[in-house]
């Protein structure tokens, strides 16, 4: 990769991996233009792509730099199609002349070679030759023309010369001849003039360290390589700014939603040791202006080896790097936020059977009390003889009943108690409430309360986890009998519960007490997780309910009601009629 | 069997109340079931022997509270409480007001009708005590002032003479009034007029 790819990367990265929740997986392809090229490079290039991530389609690509873009547009129709296209680093002029569909965007650059140029004479007045110092591959001709066109508004004040496709080392030997009187501007090459390729920032180095006389460059990768600076873009700006909009659509923006600044900004960027070296007073140097090494540490000097040497290891020097977001992985990282909620969900349960244990006890014993004084009766009255097998066979019957009874309570509470699949299925809402009525019967006698069970007059058939749901209101009808713990008026102690189906299409439960109601200021944030008024509430009750309830697209609100007390309503969609019915076998 | 011991069954499990039932009559019991305190409170309750059989908990009053008003009515039968609840303070509230026993569910034969004959024993003996003290309350209440000034004077340990100054009256007179309270008393000596005079101390403080 090169340096400039480098650093839009680390700011891409940078950008996306702080502010995502989620892990996102950040692939790294490099095209390894312009060294190598051609349509059949091209093919074999996206058939490449197109087979490596056939499993795992990218959420977003991110073309950095007008190769990437190029070929990505071109192969659009084969490879990534309908994945939005961010891009980086693309000239203004050359994004004019494209048609970019809808789904590509990106802040485009321009590179302002006639400030920086403008700058360097203003800093050496005494210039009187400006040289231009450019490659021999297309993309180094290209820059060559607009240099070409450009420069000629300099023609006045200096003699502009180029230096277009020649040989490394005959740039070097005539930049070694230069006297005080020139002033260098390059953008670099990454072709010389026999054959050889590299890096525009390779090129630049040994520009810079040829020339006898300060050099500008037009890009922010070339600082520490010798030259003074010029009116930048930064590249890791670039990619802090990909990242921004990566950011955007990962959550959800619509491409051709995004308010984006028209430009990339530019700013002055200058190397503190050239300033030095050619006697630039710091005075002369906008305030503005970023100034780098001007105490060149050992970090500095030791980062700017490593990249040195990340370069040395990159040596095939390309434009591009396009960065794919893995969908596959990111559902991945949404099944674990998923699981860690259906964990949480279960951890809350748990607490509820906790807190209901005393009572399910309660209701299990009472059918096991009956059981044994049903046989104890049995053996006394084999014991006295006689026929009594009527009333023997009775207590048979009872004794089948009372067991029954204690094994469904066992399994509405195993059921509670399970870490099972989350489910979708259709099941009947009215039932549901009456497991939770069943589950509830004991708590509500060991709190000596009264909980009033209203059914819909139909039946309603949601669609979703079962569990989850009556989690949910044992949640809410809890706190309800929390709510009026204290209170002294007897009337006030009873908490109702009711399904009513309000319109086609969504059913309402709520659950009303007559309790001293929520405080106001405790309103807004009551589905917020962690946040509890009970002294040894942990706060996630509620706000796994919301979880639970937003889950089966459906929501959850809590109010005061007219006549004191809080009331909690679920809105649950229902299911239609069509969903219901069996396929035909 | 009427006139025996009579079992009343409070608890709102109508399963658990049928076989409580069931089994209390094959035990030779004769027994009554409620839903509630309320029903039970509602009942005439019969003047018999027997014991209440009490859940603890129950929607509307508790058992705990039916102990209560029961005692605040005067009613003495002894209460056995049933609970599903492992509840300490519930047991000691309820054994500090009386209770017989407080026995968890479920709950074995032997326990309960061990429980059921301590309970019924105990409401015959304090029938006999009442019946007694009734009928002592009743004779002493047949005395005479001088009698009963007689009567003090002989339970304190003073010899007749003693009371006769004290009465300011003849010590034959006081012989006179000491046979004819013991008659009225049916106690035939001054040590059975002492147990008497306690028990109505007693009696009084109760």
């Amino acid at each position: 990769m090169l340096p400039a790819n480098f650093e839009a990367d680390e700011g891409l990265r940078e950008t996306i991996q702080t502010s995502q929740g989620t892990p996102v997986s950040i692939f790294d392809e490099f095209l390894d233009a312009p060294n190598f090229g051609g349509d059949a490079y091209a093919e074999i290039i996206a058939t490449y792509l197109r087979d490596k991530y056939a499993s795992r389609p990218p959420e977003v690509v991110v073309a950095a730099g007008s190769e990437a873009l190029s070929f990505l547009l071109q192969h659009r129709s084969t490879l990534f199609l309908g994945v939005p296209l961010v891009h980086l680093a693309i000239p203004l002029p050359l994004l004019r002349s494209m048609q970019l569909p809808p789904d590509v965007v990106g802040v485009p650059v321009e590179y302002d070679f006639l400030l920086t140029v403008e700058q360097a004479l203003r800093w050496h007045p005494q210039a009187r030759r400006l040289l231009l110092v450019t490659g021999a591959s297309p993309w180094d001709r290209e820059w060559e023309a607009r240099l070409r066109r450009e420069a000629t508004r300099f023609s006045e004040r200096v003699t502009v010369e180029f230096l277009a496709g020649l040989s490394t080392d005959a740039v070097r030997r005539r930049l070694q001849e230069l006297a005080g009187d020139a002033v260098v501007f390059t953008p670099g090459y990454f072709v010389d003039g026999e054959g050889h390729h590299g890096t525009p920032r390779q090129s630049v180095e040994a520009i810079a360290a040829a020339a006898a006389a300060p050099v500008y460059g037009p890009y922010s990768s070339f600082i520490g390589s010798g030259v003074v600076g010029g009116y930048l873009h930064g590249f890791k700006d670039m990619g802090r700014q990909a990242g921004a909009i990566v950011n955007a659509l990962l959550a959800g923006s619509a491409p051709a939603s995004l308010q984006l600044p028209a430009l990339m900004p530019n700013s002055l960027q200058v190397d503190w040791r050239q300033l030095r070296r050619w006697g630039i007073k710091e005075n002369a140097v906008p305030n503005d202006a970023v100034i780098d090494f001007r105490q060149p540490s050992l970090l500095e000097r030791y980062r700017s080896e490593t990249i040195a040497a990340i370069v040395a290891l990159l040596l095939q020097a390309g434009l591009i790097a396009s960065l794919l977001f893995e969908r596959r992985r990111r559902r991945r990282a949404e099944t674990a936020v998923h699981l860690q909620r259906h964990e949480l969900a279960h951890a809350s349960r748990l607490a509820i059977a906790g807190e209901l244990t005393g009572a399910i006890a309660h209701e299990i014993n009472q059918p096991l009390a009956a059981i044994l004084s049903n046989a104890d009766a049995a053996d006394l009255m084999l014991e006295a003889g006689g026929d009594r097998s009527d009333e023997l066979r009775q207590i048979l019957t009872d004794i089948r009943r009372d067991d029954l009874r204690a094994s469904a309570i066992i399994q509405r509470l195993r059921a509670l108690l399970s870490r099972h699949e989350v489910e979708r299925q259709a099941f009947e809402l009215n039932a549901a409430v009456d497991d939770v009525a069943s589950l509830l019967r004991g708590e509500a006698r060991r709190r000596q309360l009264r909980i009033a069970f209203k059914h819909a007059m139909k039946p309603v058939t949601v669609v979703g986890d079962r569990i989850q749901i009556e989690q949910v209101l044992i949640n809410l009808i809890l706190n309800a009998m929390d709510a009026v713990a204290g209170v002294a008026d007897e009337r006030r102690t009873a908490v109702t519960v009711a399904v009513e189906q309000v319109a086609d299409g969504m059913v309402v439960i709520s659950v009303r007490d007559r309790g001293p109601g929520i405080a106001a200021e405790h309103l807004p944030k009551i589905f917020d997780s962690f946040f509890s008024t009970k002294r040894d509430g942990v706060g996630l009750g509620l706000s796994i309910a919301r979880t639970i309830v937003d889950a089966h697209g459906g929501r959850i609100v809590a109010e005061n009601t007219a006549g004191g007390g809080a009331l909690f309503r679920v809105e649950l969609p229902t299911a239609r009629l069509s969903l219901l019915m069996t396929a035909p076998t | 069997m009427n006139g025996g011991p009579l079992i009343h069954v409070v608890d709102d499990d109508q399963s658990l109340r049928t076989a409580l039932l069931r089994l209390l009559a094959a035990a030779g019991f004769e027994a009554r079931g409620y839903a509630s305190s309320g029903d039970f409170l509602l009942q005439p309750l019969p003047e018999r022997p027997g014991c209440l059989l009490l859940d603890v908990r129950m929607p509307g009053p508790s058992g705990l509270e039916l102990q209560a008003a029961l005692q605040h009515r005067g009613c003495a039968l002894p209460v056995i409480f049933l609970t599903g609840y492992a509840d300490v303070s519930s047991s000691v509230r309820a054994l500090k007001a009386g209770a017989v026993d407080f026995l968890s569910k479920p709950v074995e034969r032997k326990t309960l009708l061990e429980a059921l004959h301590r309970a019924i024993d105990r409401d015959a003996r304090q029938r006999r005590e009442r019946d007694e003290a009734a009928q002592l309350r009743a004779r002493f209440a047949t005395l005479s002032g001088r009698e009963r000034a007689v009567f003090d004077g002989v339970v304190a340990g003073r010899l007749n003479k003693q009371i006769a100054d004290e009465l300011a009256i003849g010590e034959r007179t006081v012989k006179l009034l000491r046979s004819q309270l013991m008659a009225k008393l049916a106690a035939s000596s001054a040590a059975e007029l002492g147990c008497l005079a306690e028990r109505l101390r007693q009696l009084s403080d109760t």
